[in-house]
């Protein structure tokens, strides 16, 4: 499938999801107006990518200095999903960045990691 | 100059005194009262991040600024009841309230003001009493709650926006609400410090 690119704006994250070799990336700081307008055609697009597979190792690389409420359920779903593919015999490492002055954006990290056990959970301080 | 000109001059000079006067007073570094939309919002938080790295203050205390600000002007393009858009719309919401944020020994604090309808104010009265009593543990435990809950019926966001700037905040949230003598309105105001 094709991959998917999504330039940042002032609200938005860049999403750069290279399906082809297994790579997902969310970068910048996301406070759309509508998060389910923004995300929901992503998660769509990462469930087709999902669907069916197995054996797969697929990195998740998330930096993001800022999130607002809506986003974060927003990504909620995303982790469920990519929790879920694990279970269907898949391998996530979610390779968490934060600032490490910010501690509001690991303990989200480590929410994601107990809620959604199966993702191999890779906090990593931004030098 | 004329005589006239001259008196214009200084009637606008004591105008700039007097609101400059007000603003000193107020410890107001940044103020907006007008048209909430998503590409305001985005263009106020540019300014607000430029004014926040240089203000000395620790990442994290910039971050949660940032966020409650973010939350509040939010919180006004999707309800205001000054509303320029229709009520169910969820994208380009054009309304109207107002922001404050200012310094008060060396502390930020963050004011946002908005319509609301009369009929909405006792729910959120019962909701903000609720977080105001709230420890910062209990907020916490709340905000775990509603990320993994179904969302309600006529919030546009997640439910999270209160919790967000409840958790966010170093006292206790502030709120009033204004009734108006049309009866069918409340002006809602909403502080956080941090």
């Amino acid at each position: 499938m094709e991959n998917l690119y999504i330039p940042a704006t002032a609200s938005e994250p860049e999403v750069d999801f290279r399906f082809d070799t297994h790579s997902l990336t969310l970068k910048g700081e996301s406070f759309p107006e509508n998060a389910a307008a923004f995300y929901v055609p992503v998660i769509a697009a990462v469930e087709s990518y999902l669907a069916g597979r197995s054996d797969t190792t697929i990195q998740v690389n998330v930096t993001l200095a800022y999130f607002n409420s809506s986003s974060t359920k927003m990504l909620f779903s995303l982790f469920e999903i990519l929790n879920n593919a694990v279970l269907s015999g898949n391998i996530v490492v979610l390779n968490w960045f934060y600032d490490e002055d910010d501690d509001t954006i690991l303990e989200f990290g480590q929410e994601i990691a107990d809620d959604f056990a199966a993702l191999e959970f890779r906090p990593q301080a931004l030098v | 100059m004329t005589e006239h000109t001259l008196r214009v001059n200084d009637m606008l000079q004591s105008e700039i005194n007097s609101f400059r006067e007000l603003e000193r007073k107020c410890n107001v570094i940044f103020y907006y009262s007008g048209l909430f939309s998503q590409n305001i919002v985005a263009a106020m938080a540019e300014a607000l991040k430029q004014r926040l790295a240089h203000s000395g203050n620790k990442a994290a205390t910039q971050r949660k600024v940032f966020s409650t600000f973010i939350e509040m002007a939010q919180n006004v393009i999707h309800y205001s009841a000054d509303t320029f858009s229709d009520v169910d719309q969820q994208d380009d919401e054009l309304r109207h309230g107002a922001v404050w944020i200012g310094e008060s020994e060396g502390k930020f604090f963050i004011v946002c003001g908005n319509p609301v309808a009369a009929s909405r104010a006792p729910r959120m009265r019962d909701r903000l009493n609720a977080l105001q009593s709230m420890s910062q543990e209990e907020i916490k435990a709340a905000y775990k709650t509603q990320l993994r809950s179904e969302n309600e019926a006529g919030s546009k966001g997640a439910g999270l926006g209160f919790l967000t700037v409840a958790r966010d905040a170093s006292e206790p949230i502030e709120f009033h609400f204004d009734e108006q003598p049309d009866g069918k309105t409340a002006m809602f105001y909403l502080k956080a410090k941090f």
